[in-house]
């Protein structure tokens, strides 16, 4: 492909080769701060609307919950060996939706693409509110809540501690972690865009960016600290990302039980989970992107690039799902080969297949580019995409509890009750109220981040050749409104 | 002598370089480079080597919240399983190792990450009250320079400054 | 529990325990390890076990629907196999296997409880800690054998109408929903004999103290004692048997009929099953 680039005069003291920019290079600086501030203003009614659902929904959940708070877990319709049902499934998934977010954020930061700049403010947003709604389940799902705490290291005059043995609580110390360090991450990252906000607003609003923003100048000194920071969060962050799921994953790596004790579990559940944090991310970039009008920033390009990366990590994550299979089938292992096979052909088959449908054939759709470009279409993909991958968290686990080694204890007949499908719908309806209320209060695009994109790209517009060219390409990008003030 | 303070807007990053080229090469008395602080709504690295490298001391914080926290955190984690030594689970040993190094690991990142925002809140003074001469276009897209120096040199540092073409010049008369 | 009292028992501890070998007589620490023989060729299935371990632990009786749900809560439970092309009437050749929790030496029950709640004892039982149980249900995912039982309703508050509740073993607590629960060879029996043997100065003799299930077995099929006492019952029959306690997959002659269940997954159980005697060439 030509790069036009290369034919304009470009002066000499320039370092870099521009490569095309994935969001008009026009934009007036002043444009961004309004047009994302204008996000937070009062919502229309329909905010209200959906917000009341998703409370509603909530609701369901809790009452579930307190229902089966004070029968026992039995409502539940778990059983003996069936000790393990949708809490757990949901929990996982919940968890693993939030790495994308990260990934977006930091790994993609250290590795300088642009095009995430955008997009990995609400991403991050919605790597903590996941993390807030996992938190949910791992109380839902013990038996004695109102005991949760023991599982922490509290100090107490009985001198208990937590089994640091158990990969339970490795995951709450890793989920812990990645709680904290995301939550700290986004806030560090929001400092600048909470300045901008702090000068815009009035009232109460302008008492909490204030607050929030701790005095905010754009200082040299200040941003040298910053931009220091930032990477170096980023560089905690990203293998963080990738140990807490594979510790989430020793859940069943470190069991005995076949179908649990498989070697690739934590790659394969990193995969699974950047690739279902992606399918979240199109979701969200959807609706956002209508919700707010912010077809300028979050554009048509950056979409593309998204479902790019999702059908890759799609194809890691199917490939880590048949070597598994290739692998049980090889190895000739007694139980594990019946585990598999029970997953294939017993009650679960259709869930099963389901899942592999949605998980790999599924994504082979992103690469046409008539589907790509298709909001509809997108939309529609990467929500039976999360969804597959939430049937992968739970075939995962119920269907060796239910044909395990032993063969008296193998148990067709459960299936999950009307009170766990409520507790998970009401996870839906909280996840929606948090983030909801996010995009309201603090800006879901990154501003300064915006603008910084634009400022390298500037640089060398030099012609108009450039622009007209890039909008050639994709009418997406034509200039709106004049150029730069 | 008496400081003051003065701000000069611009409207974009070249001509506020060429400004602080200038500040650079003059020789004002009682003017150092030191107290010139540029402000602007995105970074700007050239800008910044250009009046000197600042010292950034937020790694330090990190490694040795990196270091330590994760050492800490085994020490923890040691000594909790030591206590119950008479309670061996699974066969395996008192203080196995592990399920001690999958810790240490998320202590490490733990200690990094804390100690790294730390170290910026102190490295970058946050937080801090704003500056009066602060203008809100600052954060939106224009590009600032504030300057201390002493009343006596104010009249040539704006004419300095009116030679770039600035949008706006504040303060300078205390 | 003071440091200088760590660090001084540390090497005592740390040598003995956790040891293969550690009930060995050469490398004697613990004075007792529980164990039990199981004869399937004597057992006829008759349940009485499962009936006396009702009794004795205080288990609720949840009743035929719970029962076809899933809910049951035996501690021993007596699973029916039926050969197949066995006689021409569809209840001949079963054969039963009393089932309890085999008191793995290196349980893969007690590394995975979050709290801590399980753990393994002096004399080589496999603890539960009813108190500091917090419901997570880990420890039977990770039994090969299932034989734990989780309290998924409140029990206490339905199984036991009055009078029934008089009828209850005052040794032994009523657990609550939330807990998970399993066989303890009867530790409350276990404790009081070695307790009342400790005032008369010695050990806990062969056949002194035994589980109710070993106790209402009319055929006596089920050996219980204490393997670290080379004249003990249980003991000679492991090693008539040729299993070792702490060996997987080991050589055997063909005459011997004992084994351990699921042997290759390296639990190492306490519990020894003898093969029922078959009739090959009929």
């Amino acid at each position: 492909m030509v790069n036009t680039y290369e034919e304009t005069e470009v002066a000499v003291e320039k370092r870099f080769v521009p490569k095309p920019l994935d969001i008009n290079a026009d934009i007036a600086w002043a444009k961004i701060n309004k047009d994302i501030l204008r996000s937070l203003e009062r919502p229309r009614p329909i905010f209200w609307v959906i917000f009341i659902a998703s409370f509603a929904l909530f609701l369901v959940g809790v009452s579930c919950e307190v229902y089966q708070y004070q029968t026992g877990m039995g409502v539940a319709n778990l059983d003996n060996p069936q000790m393990w049902g949708l809490y757990i499934a949901t929990f996982i998934w919940w968890i693993g939706m939030g790495h994308s977010g990260t990934l977006l954020s930091a790994l993609l930061h250290i590795m300088h693409a642009d095009w995430r700049k955008p997009i990995y403010r609400y991403s991050e947003a919605m790597t903590t509110f996941t993390l807030l709604t996992a938190a949910l389940f791992v109380l839902v799902h013990l038996g004695r809540i109102w005991q949760f705490y023991y599982v922490v290291a509290y100090p107490n005059e009985r001198w208990t501690w937590p089994n640091f043995q158990s990969p339970l609580v490795w995951d709450a110390t890793a989920i812990g972690t990645y709680l904290t360090s995301s939550l700290l991450f986004l806030y560090i990252g929001m400092i600048p865009d909470l300045a901008i906000c702090r000068d815009n607003a009035v009232g109460i609003r302008k008492k909490l960016y204030t607050f929030m923003s701790l005095g905010w100048m754009g200082t040299d000194r200040q941003w040298a600290n910053f931009r220091v920071t930032y990477l170096t969060l980023a560089c905690f962050l990203m293998p963080l990302a990738v140990s807490v799921h594979s510790i989430v994953s020793t859940d069943f790596a470190a069991s005995q039980q076949p179908g649990y004790h498989i070697t690739s579990f934590p790659p394969y559940f990193v995969a699974g989970a950047i690739y279902s944090g992606l399918a979240v991310i199109i979701t969200l970039f959807i609706v956002l992107r209508y919700t707010f009008r912010f077809e300028e920033y979050m554009t048509m390009p950056i979409l593309e690039k998204l479902a790019k990366l999702t059908f890759a990590a799609g194809m890691v994550w199917t490939y880590l799902n048949l070597i598994e299979y290739a692998t049980t089938w090889y190895g000739n292992d007694m139980y594990a080969k019946q585990a598999l096979i029970y997953r294939a052909t017993g009650p679960f088959a259709p869930e099963w297949w389901l899942m592999n449908f949605l998980g790999s054939v599924l994504p082979f759709a992103l690469t046409f580019k008539r589907v790509r470009a298709s909001i509809p279409v997108m939309l529609f993909m990467s929500i039976f995409i999360n969804f597959g991958m939430w049937l992968e968290r739970w075939m995962i686990i119920s269907p060796t509890l239910a044909h395990g080694i032993y063969p008296w204890t193998w148990d067709d007949d459960q299936w999950p009750s009307f009170i766990q499908w409520g507790i998970v719908a009401g996870s839906f309806g909280w996840f929606n109220m948090l983030f909801m209320l996010y995009c309201k209060i603090f800006p879901s695009v990154s501003m300064y981040e915006v603008k910084e994109m634009l400022h390298e790209r500037r640089f060398f517009k030099s012609t108009n050749v450039a622009t007209a060219r890039d909008s050639a390409i994709n009418p997406d990008l034509a200039v709106e409104g004049g150029l730069a003030s | 002598m008496s400081k003051s303070h003065m701000l000069a807007l611009f409207s974009d990053f070249d001509q506020a370089s060429e400004a602080i080229r200038d500040l650079k090469s003059s020789n004002f008395e009682g003017f150092k480079l030191d107290d010139v602080t540029l402000k602007s709504p995105i970074e700007h690295p050239e800008i910044e080597e250009l009046l000197g490298k600042r010292p950034v001391y937020v790694r330090i914080f990190t490694f040795f919240g990196a270091l330590f926290v994760p050492l800490l955190g085994f020490l923890f984690v040691a000594s909790s399983q030591a206590t119950f030594l008479l309670q061996p689970k699974g066969g395996k040993p008192v203080i196995p190792l592990p399920p001690n190094f999958v810790l240490t690991y998320e202590f490490f990142i733990l200690g990094g990450v804390y100690m790294t925002v730390l170290g910026f809140f102190i490295s970058a003074k946050l937080p801090m009250k704003r500056n009066k001469l602060y203008n809100a276009r600052v954060s939106e897209d224009q590009i600032g320079i504030l300057i201390k120096a002493e009343d006596a040199i104010m009249p040539a540092i704006k004419d300095l400054f009116t030679r770039h073409n600035p949008l706006e010049i504040m303060g300078g008369d205390n | 529990m003071s440091i200088t009292n760590l660090l001084n028992n540390w090497s005592f501890y740390r040598q003995k325990r956790p040891y293969r070998g550690q009930y060995d007589l050469n490398r004697q620490y613990s004075e007792y390890k529980w164990a039990m023989a199981l004869d399937l060729d004597i057992c006829t299935g008759c349940n009485a076990c499962t009936t006396a371990c009702y009794a004795e632990n205080n288990l609720p009786v949840v009743g035929k629907e719970r029962f076809k749900h899933g809910h049951v809560m035996h501690w021993i439970r007596i699973e029916r196999y039926w050969d197949e092309n066995m006689g021409e009437f569809p209840e001949q050749g079963a054969s039963f296997l009393p089932m309890m929790c085999q008191q793995c030496e290196e349980a893969p029950c007690e590394t995975v409880c979050p709290v801590g709640a399980t753990s393994h004892t002096n004399d080589g039982l496999n603890s539960q800690n009813y108190h500091r149980c917090v419901g997570s249900r880990y420890c039977s995912v990770n039994c090969p054998y299932k034989v734990r039982y989780f309290n998924y309703w409140n029990y206490p508050s339905t199984a036991w109408p009055a009078p029934l509740p008089d009828q209850l073993n005052p040794d032994v607590t009523v657990r609550t929903k939330g807990i998970m629960e399993k066989c303890t060879f009867c530790v409350q029996r276990l404790n009081e004999a070695k307790s009342r043997a400790r005032t008369e100065y010695r050990l806990v003799r062969d056949g002194e103290v035994v589980p109710a299930c070993v106790q209402a077995c009319p055929t006596s099929a089920i050996t219980f004692g204490n393997i670290v006492d080379p004249k003990s019952k249980v003991a000679m029959m492991w090693k008539n048997q040729q299993v070792d306690l702490y060996k997987d997959m080991q050589e055997k002659d063909n005459s011997v009929r004992g084994y351990r269940i699921l042997e290759d997954l390296r639990p190492f159980p306490s519990v020894m099953y003898l093969e029922r005697v078959r009739d090959m060439e009929a």
